[in-house]
């Protein structure tokens, strides 16, 4: 208590002071509070709270001079709001670091985040609203020998809500731009970036039945992780690789498996000015890679997999989101933007913007190994698949289309329509595929330079008739209105209708005031219980029904 | 241990007070690394627009705010330039799910500005950058003095009225 105590009035004390130099060094830093206040709703499943409040706190402070740089997180959840897990629980320091660099090196000691390459085989991040933080506790150091080239490594574990998870994480990588390294080859057009990267995971032997009674499984104690990545750059064409493969590792999530685990991501793109285009392609198999092998859920991931589909932010549009399937998926994705010139039939006065998007997830192809009726029992190899065919069963199918376009010096419009597949067995749950059409009209008025309206209408129609399981099926309308006071003040309005289901109205009054970086939000309403998506990472929230303040600052 | 580095801070921060300047602003971070839209590593000590103040946003692929506030500025960008000379430095905090479509992106809406990818969010965390999209404001002696979080039809004339401040040597610091 007393530490808490002694943390807190230096966040003050430095939230006074603002951004200070000392010793000819700065401190900065930022803070979020988040404080709800919900009652119990049972037509929503709002769960009953009886401390009345509950909130999260974040209070980070950087000191830099010169090369040297230290940090300091206070977080507190008394108690941590809806949707968080409660194993978050308390307060205190979260996260803490020592860095010093110079031109040619960097070392980190304490807490980091750093990821090699896409981070299929590493990633270490945080995203605070999500309740995801996967921070390392060990030493990081960067190298850049010559122009060039960086290498990296790392030893260290990953934070465990308020602990850390027993698996010792050591990785080296290395990047190479052969641009800077070879002669003449400097000023091309043509330009080549290639990268490898090596993560290792240490535990300690423990007991994991055999399915044949009797034995326990000979669990590798260490398990390796590889990856190569290329990104090649032509003017207007762009190239991008990257493959990974992972040893043995028997864990949770793949039933204790010994196949060995394999990714792959690939991306192409060609631009010009007004155009837009990126193609993508990836395939997974048995990646799922942790710090500890019993560990599920959302925390302890050593790598990062992100969906291959656009992160849609309008609320009906992301009620159903793609979710990464760890132990096998393959995905493709089709992008485009088109700007439409001024002054042609189509381009109007100002221009309009066109872009369209698709995507496409299925499963891979598995089949029983020999002597073997079922797919991944456990102890055994699991199954075989053949890289190049695609599985049966579609998890995911995406088509959406935006059409933009500035209609008046005062107004501007977007339309917006997907088609949406998505299967619940994603998340784990059984049923038919839904399959929604979901429209979305998005009004931007300009009142005078001071006063700016914003309105949005959203309908979504499923083929699923509402059924109590999932409180998102059936269908939706939603209407939102928002009023700008310059970039001050906004007040804003919504309701989403489950008008051919529930009949649940979820209303919402919210209020902000920012002045510079800080930032006053109050929120009154319902939260509809799903998944809330934010930076390609997804989290079942609990449905809410009350107040909601938020504070952030930044100095 | 954690008492001490708390205690450690707190006496940091009391220092801090008596040493206080009558004014003084945070540089931009000089050795973060951040992606051009080519795949090359560059230092943020390279960013500059030759001695004239510039606009440094943080922006994402999914984050609408943000792709209204760079359409809106992008109508008015060349009056800007040819009026002022200012530049604008996006950052994109987009993952590995959408960094590889920030450059058709960029290209396909018809942006000229200076763009980096900060995959790992090391810029974002080194400037303090809770939310997107958050603007900031660089002097020609890479200090940073002014920034704000969100954006709103009507904004961009704020920020280029506080950029012909900068450029007239004014302090800004207490403006909105």
């Amino acid at each position: 208590m007393k530490k808490l105590l002694i943390t807190l009035s230096a966040v003050v004390l430095t939230l006074q002071l603002g951004a200070q130099t000392l010793g000819g060094g700065q401190v900065t830093g930022n803070f979020q509070i988040d404080a709800q206040f919900s009652r119990q709703d049972s037509a929503i499943g709002a769960e009953d709270v009886p401390q009345k409040m509950l909130s999260n706190v974040f209070a980070n402070l950087l000191y830099t001079n010169g090369g040297f740089s230290a940090g300091v997180r206070f977080e507190s959840y008394l108690d941590p709001i809806l949707g968080f897990n409660s194993q978050y629980k308390g307060a205190g320091i979260a996260n803490k670091f020592m860095s010093y660099q110079n031109d040619m090196f960097e070392i980190t000691a304490g807490n980091f985040y750093d990821q090699y390459g896409n981070g299929l085989i590493f990633r270490s991040y945080e995203d605070r609203n999500l309740g995801l933080d996967n921070a390392m506790m060990g030493v990081n150091v960067k190298f850049r020998p010559v122009d060039g080239v960086i290498i990296k490594s790392m030893v260290g574990k990953q934070r465990y809500y308020w602990d850390y998870g027993k698996g010792l994480v050591r990785g080296i990588d290395g990047e190479f731009s052969l641009n800077s390294l070879i002669k003449n080859f400097e000023e091309s057009k043509t330009r080549v970036t290639l990268g490898a990267g090596f993560v290792s995971k240490y535990e300690e032997d423990q007991t994991i039945l055999s399915p044949i009674e009797g034995y326990k499984l000979n669990l590798p104690l260490n398990v390796g992780a590889g990856a190569f990545r290329m990104d090649l750059a032509h003017g207007n064409w762009g190239l991008q690789a990257e493959y990974a493969i992972k040893s043995q590792d028997p864990n949770a999530l793949n039933n204790y498996i010994y196949k060995n685990g394999n990714a792959l991501f690939v991306s192409a793109s060609y631009s010009q000015k007004g155009l837009g285009i990126n193609l993508q392609a990836k395939r997974i198999d048995n990646m799922g890679f942790k710090s500890e092998r019993t560990s599920t859920g959302e925390m302890l991931y050593i790598n990062y997999i992100p969906a291959m589909s656009k992160q849609h932010t309008y609320a009906l549009m992301a009620l159903y989101p793609a979710i990464t399937q760890v132990n096998g998926e393959m995905g493709i994705q089709a992008d485009v933007t088109y700007s439409i010139k001024k002054d042609t039939w189509l381009g109007g006065k100002y221009g309009t913007t066109l872009k369209l998007n698709y995507s496409q997830i299925m499963s891979i192809d598995k089949q029983p190994l020999e002597g073997y009726t079922t797919i991944g029992e456990k102890g055994t190899d699991g199954y075989t698949s053949d890289f190049f065919k695609v599985g049966d069963e579609l998890y995911y199918q995406d088509f959406n289309m935006e059409i933009s376009k500035k209609l008046s010096k005062k107004s501007k419009l977007a339309l917006t329509y997907a088609y949406i597949a998505f299967n619940p067995v994603m998340e784990n749950e059984h049923g038919d595929i839904h399959y929604n059409n979901v429209v979305v009209a998005d009004y931007t008025y300009k009142m005078n330079s001071k006063n700016v309206l914003r309105g949005e209408l959203q309908w979504l129609k499923s083929n699923i008739e509402y059924f109590d399981e999932d409180k998102r099926s059936g269908d939706w309308l939603m209407a939102l209105v928002e009023w700008n006071f310059t970039s001050a003040f906004f007040l804003s309005v919504s309701d989403q209708y489950n008008y051919n289901g529930s009949k649940e109205h979820y209303y919402n009054v919210s209020v902000g005031y920012t002045h510079n970086t800080t930032r006053l939000q109050i929120g009154y309403g319902k939260q509809r219980r799903g998944l809330l998506c934010i930076g390609g990472v997804c989290r079942e929230v609990p449905a809410s029904n009350g107040l909601m303040v938020s504070l952030t600052s930044s100095f | 241990m954690k008492k001490l580095l708390v205690s450690a801070f707190a006496l940091f921060l009391s220092i801090g007070m008596f040493a206080q300047e009558t004014k003084s602003f945070p540089t931009l971070p000089e050795n973060v690394s951040v992606k051009t839209l080519d795949g090359k590593t560059v230092q943020t000590s390279t960013f500059n627009n030759d001695g004239k103040p510039y606009i440094l946003s943080f922006w994402a692929t999914w984050c609408k705010p943000c792709l209204r506030e760079l359409n809106t500025i992008k109508e008015v960008y060349e009056d800007w330039q040819e009026e002022t000379g200012v530049k604008i430095i996006a950052v994109s905090i987009d993952d590995a799910r959408g960094a590889s479509r920030v450059k058709p992106l960029v290209n396909g809406s018809g942006w000229e500005y200076e763009v980096y990818i900060d995959q790992n969010q090391d810029l974002k965390r080194a400037m303090n950058v809770v939310n997107v999209p958050h603007t900031f404001i660089i002097n020609g002696k890479g200090e940073v003095v002014w920034q704000h979080t969100s954006f709103v039809e009507g904004s961009e004339e704020e920020l280029i009225e506080l950029v012909r401040k900068v450029m007239n040597g004014e302090d800004i610091s207490e403006s909105k």
